[in-house]
């Protein structure tokens, strides 16, 4: 019977040790839970990107549900997306807001002028279709910072109080759409 | 010889000032300069997992070590630094683990292991002393006697 329990002691052991490994092969590094969910937008007051003169703060989410879009014309998986997007506006009438921030612009020197990016982001939702209701100039690239951003494009639904409800890493597609977003997107719609 | 020692002498303290111009976050204060450093080594990048904002050339890591430098000029203190990002990416973040229900078995697991070892160790000695078997070392003592 003791030798029974020795020899039961490292087998646990491994098929614990396995369990905990196994489950670590389909983990995704890249899920991190957003400190922002169930939040209240950090403030901003940042330019429209077409109309500079226009500025925009979290009030412009009061009211709306809202798919807060981060991107940039040098990011090759947004343009994979634009096209779903864009399909989403037009069928279901999802308000998709752009946040916009551009990699060449340092913020110390500014390589790129405003007309530059502002033409080349024509260019490119004239080519892949125009999802957005209007795109907010993260200028510095200070509120991608605050909102947690790692990369593009991300994705951050907020409800009708300017909450962030979810934050999605990675391109929105059917897939991506009907199991993870949509469901809360109707019942947050509903409210 | 003696010649090429030297040429290589002076071309290897040529090359440190290159290395130490690549990024010029410049400091009037040198613990400022230090906590710099220190904070830059210890913030991970949540771009490239598994490297630090100091190695990392992705633009996030860029536009941190751009914070942390501002941060510290406002004269903002180190914890503030952490806690500014662990705000924004989490614990994550921040290569030292919080200590948390979950994570103290980080600590508490090594020196477990060195115990029960020990323990084992110690308990299997003191039976094998117990276990003295007489006729055995009899035996053995008579083998030696004949090898004499």
């Amino acid at each position: 019977m003791r030798k029974v329990t020795i020899f039961m002691i490292p087998l646990t052991m491994f098929v614990v040790l396995s369990i905990f490994l196994y489950k670590g092969l389909y983990s995704d590094p890249r899920q991190l839970d957003s400190s922002l969910i169930n939040q209240p937008l950090p403030p901003f007051s940042l330019p429209d990107l077409m109309q500079p003169e226009v500025t925009h703060t979290p009030d412009v989410f009061k009211g709306d549900v809202t798919l807060m879009n981060v991107w940039g014309v040098w990011c090759v998986t947004c343009a994979v997306e634009l096209p779903y997007l864009t399909q989403l506006r037009e069928e279901q009438g999802v308000r998709i807001v752009g946040l916009y921030y551009d990699q060449d612009t340092d913020p110390d020197f500014g390589i790129k002028s405003i007309p530059t990016i502002q033409k080349e982001v024509e260019v490119k939702l004239g080519q892949l279709g125009n999802p957005y209701a209007f795109n907010i100039f993260d200028v510095k690239r200070d509120y991608s910072l605050d909102l947690g951003v790692t990369g593009a494009p991300e994705t951050f639904l907020i409800d009708k109080q300017g909450v962030v409800r979810m934050h999605h890493i990675g391109d929105i597609n059917p897939r991506v759409w009907n199991n993870k977003i949509a469901p809360l997107y109707n019942q947050l719609v509903a409210e | 010889m003696k010649q090429l020692t030297i040429l290589f002498g002076i071309l290897t303290f040529l090359a440190f000032p290159v290395l130490a111009a690549e990024e010029a976050f410049v400091f009037d204060d040198p613990a400022k300069q230090k906590i710099f450093l220190e904070l830059t080594q210890e913030l991970r990048c949540p771009q490239c997992q598994n490297q630090n904002i100091a190695d990392s050339d992705a633009m996030i890591a860029h536009d941190l070590r751009r914070k942390v430098y501002e941060l510290l000029q406002q004269g903002k203190s180190r914890q503030e630094v952490v806690d500014f990002m662990k705000a924004r990416y989490g614990d994550f973040v921040s290569y030292k683990p919080p200590v948390t229900p979950l994570t103290v078995w980080l600590w508490l697991l090594p020196p477990l292991f060195v115990l029960i070892a020990l323990g084992v160790v110690f308990s299997r000695r003191k039976k094998q002393t117990e276990d003295f078997d007489e006729a055995v070392l009899a035996k053995a003592d008579s083998l030696l006697e004949k090898d004499k």
